[in-house]
């Protein structure tokens, strides 16, 4: 017996001995391995910013979509009161789980016994449920089905759907941002990643008074575009519409205001839907007002008449002799139209949109000259915007213009230029001769509230006040039932505008190849509140600028002039004088017409 | 320990009031040292399962070490006489119930087939009652023989090595190899101190070390057994298999350290990274919230009761107290070197639940019964 009490003491002291050992000795190696086992970090995603128009329409916004799991192993439990499976009541504790669940998954029943009944512990029933599906699934208490924190992700979704698509843009399955103002502010709307550490208990769970450290998630900043949702909604459909009536490729509508530059539609088609289409083969995903470029054609035709209305060299009521044909160099330039050798002021010149009278106009000029004046209208450089996959357009320097060009560049070919520089040059003119830089961005909002407003635009003189209201008179004369483009004509108001009729460069071709059809005008003219652009590209036959988009400018300006609330002026427009006596006309010293040098300025 | 007994001496030779003699008869010291061990218990059985259970699981264990304290004074009281009148029948009745298990009756647990479902939940091991029976009959058997001054002789021995071999049969069958290691132990704890020549001693000897030899080299232990048999010593070898518990045990009672990292904060205990944790290793929870002074702590009440059972067994007036106090003692100390042993990764894993420390409630009734068994077969022969 004592034996057998020495025994115990013996066992007893090397109990103690091993005690001392593992907690001991080794106590903070197995802590800090036990710790390291246990702890687990789980980024918390930041939710990206919205974007919407001016007037508050969500254009853009995430939602959070939870990651729905089961395990297979404890779902038969459902409502049976045992804590595990029994063979006799689990296909219907399965059954009824399934059919709980079916209506709130979208999963038809039969899908869901199969996808809830096996031994696996962890089958994912759907990555696409709304936090607020997940509250309804979550007071159903089922056993067994989850949501995996894990695999928590936003999506992205646009109301607007294609009506915003090529501007909005688009983000990519990861939640990088693929282009448009996405990819553009990019920087405010993502937000920065929160991270939470803490010890896990075996079973995957926090254990609550266990270290842990969370640093929460930075949600992006919400983005307010300068858009009207409107007028972007109606711009883009009228647009649709006539590109698919004249069967032409591609199109775009700039609506900007004319007196700070802020783009209130910027229209494109084709377009596509950005809740399904990304990924599809065969997609134009840019925004062509500000990607694709073209030969403006006579919309040009304004700033080699406003360069030299401003220096000088001619005043609208300079006589023009305009023959039927025009040489320079190995090019024998003519008009649209055939005509006897016409007799016009420079300001019926623009309203018949002469070639001919453009080249004797620009021929009042230095080529540098006109080059700076194209230059501070916006040309041959991206508008600051900042938008991804803007073009600068292309306008060579004056020094490498050839003799032919020399005379193409002045009624707007042989330079290539965007939607949103040809509208830029008209809200120039509209504004007394004071470019503004298109502004496309209104304020951001953080996730505390604070409004960041965008800076205005900084404005620039391009031309004196007394030369824009020079052009602005005559380009209302355009819009008269003597000018080109009756169709743009908008009843009660006064118009200023301008027809394009471009040949267009074609890459694929490799030379020229159709037409660019425009209109860019804004109204009031005598007060000027809006300019719209309207460039439709290759449509066919016919494929005149005043008869392809004059409509779609007096549809869009009427609809905008009406949601702006812009009432008319009433004042009566001028009275142009466009033609000139022919005897007066070369009996004056000051008259243009062929061979006939004149000092250049 | 000393202290204890040396308090309880007077009470014994102090000739006390006659209303107070039968109380006074009690071994204070044993029971003081097996309620701590189960107060103990329950505050680590609580801890392990507040956050998953709440209190179920303490109101649960506090019921039963009531219940198996009341046993224990009844028993006590009872006197040796009348238990060794009831030995043969409880005997009897676990082998009866080892049989039991055995028929549709039983239910099969984690792999083994020991328990008999009761009403409301509660469930019956009768591995843990054949303990009792095999106790008080060896002890019996035995003590008949040394009670006239006699050794025990070979038809003794034989008789007693039938009463060892049937239940640890069955036990096996279940199988239940912690259990049978304690029933093999007892037997032979009490058949040696019982007065068996040491030939005999000897010759048991070496047959158990031949049959565990048998059980290693050839096929009578499945690789499963094995696995469970060899992890303890490198658990790193299969760290989310046969060596995760082992592993996980280390990790608990090693980030105890000292004064252990709080009554219930321990990460590993809170977190529920140890199964069975509630029983089988429910020393891990002292070790790891209450650190070395805490674990150190729990092994010395336990080595109190073990030791105190053979004090008094040691003053037994007749040789049925002696042999079923060794009974007990061994019985008691085996499965707390065994269970504690696997926990400080020393011994193969087995499923021996702590005495009066461990959740299970036949465990903790039979502890009890063990301890009211030597309190009643000491002191006086009564009249």
């Amino acid at each position: 017996m004592r034996a057998l009490t020495v025994a115990v003491i013996f066992v007893l002291s090397i109990f103690g001995a091993q005690l001392v050992r593992i907690q001991g000795f080794d106590a903070r190696a197995v802590a800090a391995e036990a710790e390291s086992q246990r702890l687990t970090a789980q980024i918390i995603p930041a939710m990206r910013g919205q974007i919407l128009s001016a007037d508050g329409t969500v254009l853009a916004s995430s939602e959070e979509r939870e990651v729905v799991v089961a395990d297979q192993t404890a779902v038969c439990t459902y409502d049976t009161g045992e804590n595990t499976c029994a063979p006799e009541t689990s296909a219907a504790a399965v059954l009824a789980a399934a059919q709980k669940l079916s209506p709130l998954l979208g999963t038809p029943t039969s899908t869901l016994v199969e996808q809830l009944t096996g031994t696996s512990r962890y089958r994912i029933l759907s990555k696409n449920v709304t936090p607020l599906t997940w509250n309804t699934i979550a007071a159903l208490g089922i056993p067994g089905i989850a949501r995996d924190r894990r695999e928590t992700r936003s999506e992205r979704t646009y109301p607007q759907g294609t009506t915003t698509a090529a501007l909005v843009g688009y983000v990519l399955d990861n939640g990088d941002p693929g282009g448009g103002v996405e990819l553009m502010a990019d920087k405010e709307l993502q937000g920065t990643p929160g991270k939470q550490t803490y010890e896990r208990g075996r079973d995957g769970t926090a254990i609550p008074a266990g270290e842990s450290s969370i640093t929460p998630a930075v949600d992006g900043r919400d983005v307010t575009l300068t858009i009207n949702s409107s007028l972007q909604w109606y711009a883009q459909n009228a647009l649709a519409q006539r590109i698919k009536e004249t069967k032409a490729e591609s199109g775009t509508v700039v609506i900007m205001n004319a007196k700070s530059g802020d783009l209130l539609s910027v229209a494109s088609y084709p377009t596509f839907d950005p809740n399904g289409d990304i990924g599809r083969k065969g997609l134009q995903l840019d925004n062509k007002a500000f990607s694709d470029v073209f030969e403006p054609g006579s919309t040009a035709k304004i700033m080699t008449m406003a360069a030299a209305l401003q220096e000088k060299t001619v005043t609208p009521l300079t006589p023009v002799v305009i023959p039927n044909r025009l040489q320079r160099y190995d090019e024998n330039f003519k008009d649209s139209h055939e005509h006897p050798t016409e007799y016009r002021t420079v300001a019926g010149t623009l309203a018949e949109s002469s070639n001919i009278g453009t080249i004797l106009v620009s021929e009042t000029l230095k080529s540098s000259t006109l080059e700076r004046y194209f230059r501070a209208f916006g040309l041959g450089r991206t508008s600051g915007v900042g938008y991804p996959g803007e073009s600068a357009g292309l306008l060579p320097p004056s020094d490498t213009w050839s003799g032919t060009k020399r005379a193409t560049v002045s009624f707007g070919q042989g330079l290539s230029v965007t939607a949103i520089q040809a509208a830029s040059v008209f809200q120039t003119i509209a504004n007394g001769g004071v470019r503004m830089d298109p502004r496309l961005v209104e304020s951001v909002r953080a996730a505390d509230g604070s409004v960041q407003k965008a800076p205005a635009s900084k404005g620039s003189r391009v031309v004196s006040t007394a030369t824009a209201t020079q052009v602005s008179q005559m380009l209302e004369g355009v819009v008269s039932s003597e000018g080109t483009a009756p169709e743009a004509e908008v009843p009660g108001y006064r118009i200023a505008g301008k027809t394009g009729t471009a040949d267009r460069y074609d890459a694929k071709v490799g030379g020229y190849s159709g037409h660019t059809a425009s209109f860019i005008g804004y109204a009031p003219a005598d007060d000027p509140q809006i300019v719209v652009a309207v460039i439709v590209q290759d449509p066919t036959y016919p494929y005149f600028g005043g008869y392809v988009a004059g409509p779609v400018f007096k549809d869009i300006t009427t609809y905008a002039l009406q949601e702006l609330k812009i009432p008319p002026t009433g004042a009566e427009p001028p009275r142009v004088q466009t033609e000139v006596d022919p005897r007066k006309a070369l009996a004056d010293p000051a008259t243009l017409r062929n061979g006939v040098k004149h000092p250049k300025r | 320990m000393p202290r204890a007994a040396d308090a309880h001496r007077p009470a014994l030779t102090r000739a006390a009031p006659s209303g107070l003699r039968r109380w006074d008869r009690h071994d204070l010291g044993l029971y003081v040292a097996a309620g701590g061990a189960s107060v103990v218990g329950a505050l680590l059985v609580w801890s392990t399962t507040v956050r998953t259970a709440g209190n179920a699981y303490l109101v649960r264990h506090l019921v039963t070490a009531g219940v198996g304290l009341a046993v224990a004074l009844l028993v006590g009281r009872a006197g040796r006489d009348r238990v060794r009148a009831v030995t043969p029948w409880v005997f009897g009745a676990g082998v009866a119930l080892l049989l039991l298990v055995r028929t549709p009756l039983g239910t099969t647990i984690n792999g083994s087939r020991s328990w008999i479902p009761l009403a409301a939940g509660f469930t019956l091991q009768p591995a843990e009652l054949v303990k009792v029976g095999l106790t008080l009959a060896l002890a019996a058997l035995l003590a008949h023989r040394l009670d006239r001054g006699a050794d025990p002789g070979g038809r003794d021995l034989v008789a007693a090595a039938v009463l060892v071999g049937v239940p640890t049969t069955l036990v096996v069958l279940q199988p239940d190899l912690g259990t049978a290691l304690v029933l093999l132990a007892l037997g032979f704890a009490v058949v040696v101190v019982g007065g068996a020549p040491r030939r005999w001693v000897a010759l048991g000897v070496a047959f158990a070390v031949a049959v565990g030899v048998a059980a290693w080299t050839t096929p009578l232990l499945s690789d499963y057994q094995r696995a469970r048999l060899t992890a303890f010593a490198d658990p790193t070898a299969d760290p989310l298999g046969a060596g995760y518990q082992t592993r996980q045990v280390r990790l608990a009672i090693g980030g105890g350290g000292l004064w252990g990292q709080g009554f219930m904060q321990g990460p590993r205990t809170q977190g529920g990274f140890v199964p069975f944790q509630l029983n089988d290793f429910v020393f891990s929870v002292a070790g790891e919230e209450l650190g070395f002074v805490g674990a150190a702590g729990l092994l010395l009440v336990l080595a109190v009761v073990v030791v105190r059972v053979l004090v008094v067994a040691a003053r037994a007036p007749d040789a049925f107290g002696r042999l079923v106090g060794v009974g007990v003692a061994t019985w008691l100390a085996v499965q707390v070197v065994e269970n504690v042993g696997m926990n400080l990764a020393l011994l193969p894993v087995t499923g021996l639940p702590l005495p009066f420390v461990s959740y299970g409630g036949t465990s903790m009734l039979v502890s009890w019964l063990a301890v009211g068994l030597v309190d009643a077969t000491q002191g006086e022969r009564r009249a």
